[in-house]
């Protein structure tokens, strides 16, 4: 039972939760003030504490360090007992179990700080052991520096032991360096503990200043948390430190830890300002469903430009003016990077209409590749009576030619060498290779268009069976779809191209073969929130942000998921899902 | 575990000359409870990487020195008697100990080739003292008193050769500490200290974080055979116990270390038989679980400051206090920043001399203030918080 944590916000492995103590605590934090350690058995043997709901209490433990053999650490494992107050248990991040307390402290953090593989093997094992709903304990590890990674790999409990001692030692901290103190000519903070002349400045001001340094990173890691724009920094902050950096990349091989963490939408834009952003779950997982989810309805030509900096892309100058000549007589594919291709009946879902990228015209190696392994996949699965490609040179044309090469495939490119797309020239060339071909038709349209994003949010075939015979009304993007009596059976939400559905769209869902997202309830009524303990199971596959059908003795609902699907099960607080409509059985 | 701190000092750089047994655990060898179990089968497995030999008709290693007794300070031979190795070791033995190389195939060493290595060592001396040392120190890496390793005829050939010095050391497990043996010794009027590594008086501790099986209650009795081969003795020889105590055993942290040694001297200086104590820091040895810890950020020898901290508080005691902190300043001995490695050392020495605990108000530091950071905040889940 976890009754004194509660995640609040997810953005990927990170959270901003709450240590619900007498005084709640925000977290990712600092935790001096409310541990109180009830001691090593090592040393001697321990009363249990009487424990109260004011502090965090870590039980008696028996602490292994980094290379405890597993034998050792098998016969002296200890019995952590049931108590009703707010407690640690510490584990070792080869033996942990779970022990029924609100949070867990890893014993060989020391032998993981400074190893981005050790660090994240560490954290996924422990984590992937102990209820998501409980809290991740590292003490005397944090600095400025580290701290946003180790909070974005999942960690939400530290303390200032790290920097106090790093402090004590002359090492001046900061979110990129350790300085030497003594190389300092001038102090380059200003919080409290830096108001003062250099000369004056001492080690334990030095201390002072580096537990602020930390406290102030912590508050800008649980904003970027609330925001969920917590990677975007990483990718930059990890910067600073190469085992950071490699700790972002092990964790992004971690896909099946992360994925499961990361929501299906969000407001947030993703900064497409590294090479690491090819690597994110966001991206990863668009490409993937693209290539393996979504299929191509149109029985018309291809045509392939460019992404626009403008989204959705069908707002931009420049699609307008390719639309102006295409007419509805072709199916649009937009290459970008780091999105991969986008499809124009996807060109809204999260996160094609949510990026922004760096452009100078220079595409990287593996930006190249990525897009062409994208586009070659898609064209292994989507077939077309013609394909024509309007692309500039840059990276674009290159990435193409990888793709016709390897598919041998016929591609009429209508962008001459050197030219732009929006040249006349190039509008003219793309006109002519569409001619003779027939307009497809606003309903054609719109119905593949709810077709698709249902393929790309439940599954391979999913548009089919859910929409063979539908209508729908109301204008692109806000389309509603209705069955042949007119009952609204979903609507897209153009803010992430998603659809929710009705209770009449729910039950089809449920009665059709596309795999259904489901949560089963008790026997209440869920009206607003349906809470953890109330979750009697859940599908693993359900991701926060997917429409979920809420099912239970009394209620059949819809609405979407707040937790991941195993969280919901296997969390005692915490909002599982909201509702959004609701029946009574 | 070696007694003697300089004695670490060499087999930190040597060790790797010596054989390791590749022992199975004997019927006869005691073992108790899962804990042990697994510490013996961890250990069992790093000592088997090891691969050396030796020679039966040498001694380990002999060298000259001066040490602090009940009668004053005394110029000093100490003797590494190679005995076919300690028997606790070959069933895996103490976690921090890798100076069981000692031993020969087979076990055990002929009466003859012992002699022959005591002559070795009178040889040493001849050579390099200008007169015979008042002091004879001998270890085994096991226990002198065992018959196992020293039968009784080499032991009393042993106290005949030895008759004419005034004090000898003798190591020895608690088991085999009795008033004959010892009486073997004070025949000839010779002041005869049994040397027993206790390593800590608390026993939870020496069983799980040290591996050594026998209790405090056992290291009294030795100390009560001890008080009666003295009083046997009457006035022609003194008999008594020289505690070695291990500073920072794996799995503690540093302010844990601390207060257990603190009470450790206490409690021993408190057994009547009991005159001198020896603290050792740990350090770390090749083939031991330390090392295993250490290899993996797991282990931090203590801090020197943790070490004068102890003497000073242990100061006004009824007992000898001495420490001679082996591989200081180096990562893998007790060190502080580096910086100020060698003048604390230095005052450790001169404290176990004279015993005046005002040495160590000429020493400080920078690093004091990270050391008492470390004393208040390093907890066993996130230790070493320094390397």
């Amino acid at each position: 039972m976890t009754d004194y944590f509660e995640v609040h916000e997810r953005d990927g492995a990170a959270r901003v939760g709450e240590l619900r103590l007498e005084s709640p605590v925000a977290t990712p934090a600092l935790v001096d003030d409310v541990l109180e350690d009830a001691g090593s058995l090592w040393s001697a043997d321990r009363e249990l504490p009487e424990g109260d709901e004011s502090t965090l209490t870590v039980l008696p433990h028996r602490s292994f360090p980094g290379g405890t053999a597993a034998e050792v650490q098998d016969s002296f494992a200890v019995d952590h007992p049931d108590v009703e107050y707010p407690s640690v248990a510490v584990v070792s991040s080869e033996t942990a179990t779970d022990h029924g307390s609100d949070a867990y402290a890893v014993s060989d953090v020391q032998s993981i700080r400074g190893h981005g593989a050790a660090l994240v093997e560490a954290v996924v094992s422990v984590r992937e052991t102990i209820p998501a709903d409980t809290a991740l304990l590292f003490s005397g590890v944090a600095t400025p520096r580290n701290v946003a990674l180790l909070a974005y790999a999942g960690v939400d409990l530290f303390d200032e032991t790290a920097a106090v001692v790093k402090g004590t030692e002359g090492r001046y901290l900061t979110t990129d360096e350790a300085y030497f103190l003594e190389d300092l000519e001038e102090l380059p903070c200003s919080c409290s503990a830096c108001q003062q002349p250099r000369e004056e400045f001492t080690r334990e001001d030095c201390a002072e200043h580096n537990r602020n340094a930390l406290e102030a990173e912590l508050g800008i890691v649980r904003r970027r948390i609330r925001d969920g724009r917590l990677r975007d920094y990483v990718e930059g902050q990890a910067r600073h430190d190469q085992w950071l950096t490699a700790a972002m990349r092990e964790l992004d091989s971690q896909w099946g830890y992360l994925e499961e963490r990361t929501p299906i939408l969000r407001d947030a834009q993703i900064n497409a300002a590294t090479e690491d952003t090819l690597r994110r779950v966001e991206i990863q997982r668009y490409a993937d469903r693209v290539t393996t989810r979504y299929r191509n309805r149109f029985k018309n030509p291809l045509v392939l430009v460019p992404c626009s900096a403008t989204k959705p892309y069908s707002e931009s100058q420049s699609h307008r003016q390719f639309h102006d000549v295409i007419q509805w007589r072709a199916h649009l594919v937009s290459m970008t990077s780091p999105i991969g291709v986008v499809p124009q009946e996807l060109e809204t879902t999260y996160p094609a209409q949510h990026y922004d990228t760096v452009v100078t015209g220079r595409w990287s190696e593996d930006e190249k590749e990525f897009v062409a392994e994208v586009l070659q996949r898609y064209l292994e699965r989507n077939e077309y009576p013609k394909i024509v490609a309007h692309v500039p040179d840059e990276g674009y044309r290159d990435i193409v030619g990888r793709v016709e090469d390897a598919l041998d495939l016929e591609i009429t490119y209508t962008v001459p060498a050197g030219g732009h797309p929006t040249d006349d020239e190039s509008l003219a060339n793309l006109g002519s290779a569409l001619s003779g071909e027939l307009k497809y038709s606003k309903r054609e349209r719109e119905h593949n268009t709810v077709r698709a994003i249902a393929d790309y949010l439940l599954g391979d075939g999913a548009g089919d069976d859910l929409f063979e015979d539908i209508q729908t009304t109301s204008r692109y993007p806000k389309i509603q779809v209705r069955d042949g009596e007119e009952t609204q059976l979903a609507t897209m939400v153009p803010q992430y191209g998603t659809l929710s559905f009705t209770l009449e769209g729910a039950r089809r869902w449920v009665d059709s073969d596309a795999p259904t997202k489901r949560v089963e309830i008790d026997g209440f009524v869920p009206h607003g929130s349906v809470l953890a303990p109330g979750v009697v199971d859940a599908d693993e596959d359900i991701r926060v942000g997917d429409e979920v059908v809420v099912e239970g003795p009394n209620a059949f609902a819809v609405g979407r998921a707040e937790m991941f699907g195993r969280e919901m099960h296997e969390s005692t607080r915490g909002v599982a899902c909201e509702v959004r409509h609701v029946e009574e059985k | 575990m070696p007694l003697v701190a300089s004695l670490q000092t060499k087999a930190l750089y040597a060790l790797d000359r010596f054989p390791l047994p590749m022992s199975k655990p004997t019927p006869e060898v005691y073992e108790q409870g899962k804990g042990m179990d697994a510490h013996n089968q961890v250990m069992r497995e790093i000592r088997s990487r090891k691969e050396a030999s030796y020679d039966p008709h040498e001694p380990t290693r002999v060298w000259l020195d001066e040490d602090n007794t009940p009668t004053g300070v005394k110029n000093s031979l100490t003797i590494i008697l190679n005995t076919g190795g300690c028997r606790w070791a070959r069933a895996g033995g103490c976690t921090m100990c890798g100076y069981v190389a000692e031993s020969v195939d087979g076990g055990s060493v002929s009466h003859e080739a012992l002699m022959n290595q005591i002559d070795v060592c009178l040889e040493h001396e001849s050579e390099n003292a200008d007169e015979p040392a008042e002091l004879i120190k001998i270890y085994t890496s096991g226990s002198f008193l065992d018959e196992r390793e020293v039968d009784a005829e080499s032991r009393r050939a042993i106290a005949e050769t030895f008759a004419d010095r005034e004090r000898i050391v003798l190591e020895s497990l608690p088991d085999f500490v009795d008033r004959e043996k010892i009486g073997d010794f004070t025949q000839y009027g010779i002041d005869t200290d049994i040397a027993i590594g206790l390593e800590t008086a608390t026993d939870r501790v020496r069983h799980d974080c040290v591996n050594k099986y026998f209790d405090f209650a056992d290291f009294e009795d030795a100390c009560a055979e001890a008080a009666t081969a003295d009083a046997e003795a009457g006035d022609d020889a003194d008999a008594g116990i020289k505690a070695y105590l291990l500073m920072k055993p794996p799995f503690l942290t540093e302010s844990e270390a601390v207060e257990d040694m603190i009470a450790s001297i206490e409690r021993c200086a408190d057994v009547d038989g009991c005159h001198t104590v020896s603290m050792n820091p740990c350090n770390v040895q090749r083939y031991t679980m330390v090392d295993e810890l250490y290899f993996n950020d797991g282990y931090r020898p203590p801090w020197l400051w943790s070490v004068a901290h102890v003497l000073e508080e242990t100061a006004d005691i009824d007992a000898i206090v001495v420490s001679d902190p082996v591989g200081h300043g180096s990562d893998r001995g007790p060190h502080n920043c580096q910086e100020c490695d060698d003048l604390v050392q230095k005052a450790i020495k001169d404290f176990g001399l004279r015993q005046d605990p005002t040495v160590f108000e000429q020493v400080s530091c920078e690093c004091e203030l990270t050391w008492e950071t470390v004393m208040e905040r390093e907890r066993s889940f996130n230790q070493p918080l320094t390397r």
